[in-house]
């Protein structure tokens, strides 16, 4: 035997054998259980992964589109602000979301148009419906009905990020004082605890930095975007080009606030103009475009989440006039003549000049987010996403703005781009008049203001559009939106070629036709 | 009073026991580590044969190396240990005492295996580790089996020799033969497993080896827990070896010639039923960590023993299953009459001897009176009250309370340490160096030297080179 293996058997005692054996045993068992610990933790923080919906419509409401990595908001830190901070919200408003607008589903954690993502923890973003879901009321006491792909008619955006800068900028807005109120709605493991309180003092930081950024919007001296209204280019000079912005946004591009468009019966529109100054002809680059205005990066915007929506939105039909309509077909071909004649040309989906850009010298209509848009801003958007599948080649910058289809156009109230027009009515009225129905209002510096209130759903079926005269519903007050201030004048697309001439009865039966539409 | 009873022969087959007192198996690490005894040996048994008692039943003696508990313990493995055999007998039995050799295999109950066992694991009817200290072992082979058989036959025939007046098998408190006995330890799927016929064949073929060995009229006994209490300590084990098990045993090895049984309990050692009394952590903590090294939960009890938060929970462990005080003396004389009621049925000059706490006369008197045993053996009471029998009960008194042996095994810890003697301070009235004084009366007389072949001087009647010598001479 050789010596080596002859010692051996004199290394160990059997009790020492066995105790190593155990010993093992014991760290197979450890690690087998730290394995399990690390696995379970994994399961629990590792997985990158938003909630997914199999069916289309949840998905449009509630999946994500990349938001909610790099912006991403933690959900339960986002569900308790409106507790802690009820006074930031609007005055009146319920302790939630709701109060800026955003429509709440029941067994839902937030609201229609955020989406929720297990990034270590559950975070929130917005998506597509944030904008593209509005409501209807066919009273001040009726309960709203719901329209996918409506403009989000009372989604107040830049009051939902001022309120979330002021949580922000509270004194308040530490782990000692969120951290309880985070665990009156469920108990915080200790892990959650520790990650909680890093995610607490990031978002704040986080939230600071972009206050920072869009505190252009929020002077006192600039327009509110009031609801169903949003900035579409001018963030992307603040945040994503803000290297090649840092004198800031010239005074002349600052105001380019626009209404919510529909976003139903896409297809039809591929190759058109879109965007209210038609500046891209490609869907799909209207898409990521509006899904980085929504807090997506370039890193994470998901493609094919963004590509599943677009897919049924090509052919999501427009809502149908859900009030009552005349059945009197002399009047509708009365209508339907007045509008081939006046309107087809332009805004009939097999018109001459539909998806086209109709020059701000002929259309008349509001400058400011026409040239908030600038040649600029379209070069750096072509250059941010080389390298991208879905890298920007079709913006361009015109000098007018786009003819649109009149698809579910009852629905698209207020009118035109920057949402200045109440009802179709108005829209047929000479622009100089159109101000003699609104209402006047001194203004608290002094001088007179137009104004109409919105953002509260309660439709007009008379005059086709939302009522101006209602100030609140449910306790949440309506916007007063002011045609006097920059960007929101009610000018353009008047005079005989635009039917502002017509006879009465040419309007009210034109009116009946649209109503069709 | 007179305790006649007490006084009265006792008839085995082979020799007849001048009373009714046994010195139970007992004895501290006296001897040289391989086995060999020593004068502390002599001078222990002489210490209770001077003091009258009827027999001494040795120590546990180990019929291999293999099979001992821990080093220190004389032996008789082979035959060169014959010589110092006959010199305690002869010592012995110069004060008309019998001596009664206890042959044992400690099996997977080895306390401190010793260099010698260091890297073996212990053999066993069983692999399982044991659930004190953590004990290893492994199934012992047929051929094991066979070998240890005849260990045990050669022991008997040793002894014999040595002119020893019997042999003990020691088939209780946990030892290699109740751990083929026990139901709760035995694992074995073979012969020696399962049923306790099979369970029974190991002792049987122990008895009929010695018998064929030494023939029917040289001393057999078997000691033997009546119970296994397995669970007593542990209660979610099983309860293992059942009276009426224990009774069957008895019955088949008194038809295979055993000339007495001697009664125990408990299926390991120390056991709280065996020895009964108390458990003295403080000692524990001193003298358990030679045994650090020999079980894999040796760690844990000591653990137990020093941490004052857990140390409670020992004590309730360990002393749950205890008799009260009271109750100690004779606790076992229940099982014993159930035993010698069945026995002598088989064979009634099969006498029965019991153990257990016992130190009053009057209760030995009772028990043997009323046919609970025929005799008693006496262990820690002894220690404490060598001269039990001649200076108390031959008198007709009983032991003064403060004298008495207060269970308190104090002794049965620090045995693995030190030598062997009764470490209640109180009942030598608080005076330290007379406890130690008398604990260590132990090594006198000295032993003789052996320098260039020649004896030093030395006249005492019982030091070893006289006795070996065959020169009994008398008290100098």
């Amino acid at each position: 035997m050789p010596r080596t293996r002859r010692y051996q058997a004199y290394e160990n005692t059997p009790v020492e054998i066995e105790l190593k054996r155990r010993a093992a045993r014991c760290l197979w068992c450890l690690a087998v259980i730290l394995l399990i610990i690390l696995l379970l933790l994994a399961f629990r923080y590792a997985p990158n992964r938003p909630v997914t919906y199999a069916n289309i419509v949840d998905h449009f409401k509630y999946g994500s589109i990349g938001s909610d990595m790099e912006n991403g908001l933690p959900l339960r830190i986002m569900k308790v602000l409106p507790r802690m901070f009820s006074e930031y919200l609007p005055p009146g408003s319920p302790q939630d979301y709701t109060a800026f607008g955003f429509i709440q589903e029941k067994g839902k954690e937030m609201p229609i148009g955020f989406s929720i993502r297990r990034r270590i923890i559950d975070l929130v973003g917005l998506n597509c419906a944030a904008c593209h879901v509005g409501l209807v009321r066919a009273s001040i006491q009726s309960e709203p009905k719901v329209y996918l792909g409506m403009p989000a008619d009372t989604v107040d955006l830049l009051a939902f990020f001022d309120f979330l800068f002021q949580c922000a900028a509270d004194s308040r807005f530490t782990p000692e004082k969120i951290l309880p109120e985070i665990e009156k709605d469920g108990y915080l493991l200790p892990t959650d605890r520790y990650i909680y309180t890093i995610a607490i003092t990031e978002m704040r930081a986080g939230l600071l930095a972009r206050k920072a950024q869009l505190d252009v919007f929020l002077t006192p001296g600039h327009p509110r975007f009031g609801p169903g209204r949003v900035d579409t280019f001018n963030p992307y000079k603040v945040n994503q080009f803000a290297q090649w912005y840092r004198q800031g946004i010239p005074q002349i591009e600052q105001v380019g606030t626009a209404d919510f468009p529909s976003i139903w019966n896409q297809k039809v529109r591929e190759g058109m103009h879109l965007h209210w100054d038609g500046n891209n002809t490609s869907l799909r680059e209207r898409n990521f475009s509006a899904a980085f205005g929504a807090g997506a990066t370039r890193e994470n915007v998901d493609e094919q989440a963004i590509d599943r929506v677009q897919k049924w939105v090509e052919t999501l039909p427009p809502p149908a006039y859900p009030f009552a309509r005349t059945n009197d077909p002399k009047l509708l071909a009365r209508g339907k003549a007045i509008y081939d004649r006046y309107c087809f040309a332009c805004h009939d989906i097999h018109g001459q000049y539909v998806g086209q850009v109709l020059p701000l010298a002929e259309i008349r209509t509001d400058e400011h987010r026409l040239n908030s848009y600038t040649q600029k801003l379209r070069d750096l958007q072509l250059a941010y996403g080389q390298g991208y599948d879905w890298q920007f080649k079709h913006f361009i910058k015109t000098n007018g703005y786009a003819n649109v289809p009149l698809d579910g156009i009852w629905a698209r109230a207020p009118y035109l781009h920057n949402g200045s027009v109440p009802t179709l009515q108005d829209l047929l009225t000479p622009a100089e008049r159109r101000a003699d129905r609104l209402l006047y209002q001194e203004g608290k510096t002094g001088g007179a203001r137009s104004i109409f209130y919105v953002g509260h759903g309660v439709y007009d079926p008379k005059n086709v559009g939302f009522r101006i005269d209602v100030k609140e519903v449910d306790g949440r007050r309506s916007f007063a939106y002011d045609i006097t201030q920059t960007g929101n004048s009610n000018k353009g697309h008047t005079g005989q070629r635009y039917g502002t001439e017509l006879s009465d009865s040419d309007k009210w039966a034109l009116i009946e036709y649209l109503k069709t539409l | 009073m007179v305790f006649n009873t007490l006084f009265q022969p006792l008839k085995f087959r082979s020799f007849t026991v001048k009373n009714r007192i046994f010195r139970s198996s007992i004895s501290g690490r006296f001897d040289n580590y391989d086995g060999s005894g020593n004068q502390a040996r002599i001078n222990w048994e002489v210490k209770f044969a001077r003091g009258s008692v009827g027999a001494i039943i040795s120590s546990y003696v180990p019929v291999n190396i293999r099979g001992r508990i821990m080093p220190n313990y004389a032996t008789i493995d082979d035959d060169d240990k014959i010589p110092f055999w006959q010199a305690v007998g002869r010592a012995v039995h110069q004060y008309d005492c019998r001596y009664i050799l206890q042959l044992s295999h400690s099996g997977r109950q080895q306390d401190i295996p010793g260099v010698e066992n260091e890297f073996e694991r212990s053999l066993s009817s069983t692999d399982r580790v044991e659930g004190f200290h953590g004990l290893i072992s492994r199934f012992m082979t047929i051929e094991e089996i066979e070998q240890t058989i005849d260990d045990f036959a050669e022991g008997a025939r040793r002894a014999q020799e040595a002119g020893l007046d019997g042999v003990e098998l020691h088939g209780a408190n946990g030892y290699l033969i109740t751990q083929f006995l026990s139901s709760a330890i035995n694992t074995r799927k073979d012969k020696y497993g399962g049923s306790l016929e099979n369970r029974a064949r190991f002792v049987r073929q122990i008895v009929k080896a010695i018998r064929k060995k030494v023939g029917h009229n040289f001393h057999l006994q078997m000691k033997i827990s009546a119970m296994d209490y397995n669970n007593a300590l542990f209660f979610w084990e099983k309860r293992g070896t059942t009276l009426e098990d224990s009774i069957q045993v008895c019955k088949w090895l008194v038809e295979d010639g055993v000339d007495a049984i001697h009664v125990s309990a408990g299926n390991m050692f120390p056991h709280p039923r065996n020895p009964m009394g108390d458990f003295p952590i403080e000692h524990a903590v001193r003298w358990y960590d030679v045994m650090l090294s020999s079980g894999i939960y040796t760690h844990r009890n000591y653990l137990f023993f020093r941490n004052s938060l857990l140390k409670p929970i020992f004590k309730y462990l360990w002393l749950r299953s205890e008799e009260r005080p009271e109750n100690i003396e004779g606790a076992n004389t229940p099982q014993a009459r159930a035993i010698r009621e069945s026995i002598r049925s088989i064979d009634d000059t099969v006498p029965v001897i019991c153990t257990g706490g016992f130190q009053t006369a009057s209760k030995i008197c009772h028990v043997i009176e009323q046919g609970y045993c025929d005799a008693v053996s006496i262990a820690r009471p002894l220690i404490a009250n060598n001269n039990m029998v001649n200076g108390y009960f031959a008198q007709g008194r009983e032991i003064p309370q403060e004298k008495r042996c207060t269970y308190c095994n104090k002794c049965l810890l620090n045995v693995l340490e030190n030598p062997l003697g009764c470490y209640e301070l109180s009942r030598y009235d608080g005076d330290y160096k007379a406890m130690i004084h008398e604990v260590m009366s132990v090594y006198h007389p000295r032993p003789c030297y052996i320098t260039d072949g020649h004896h030093s001087q030395h006249t005492v009647d019982t030091n070893i080179s006289s006795v070996i010598g065959g020169d009994d001479a008398e008290d100098a």
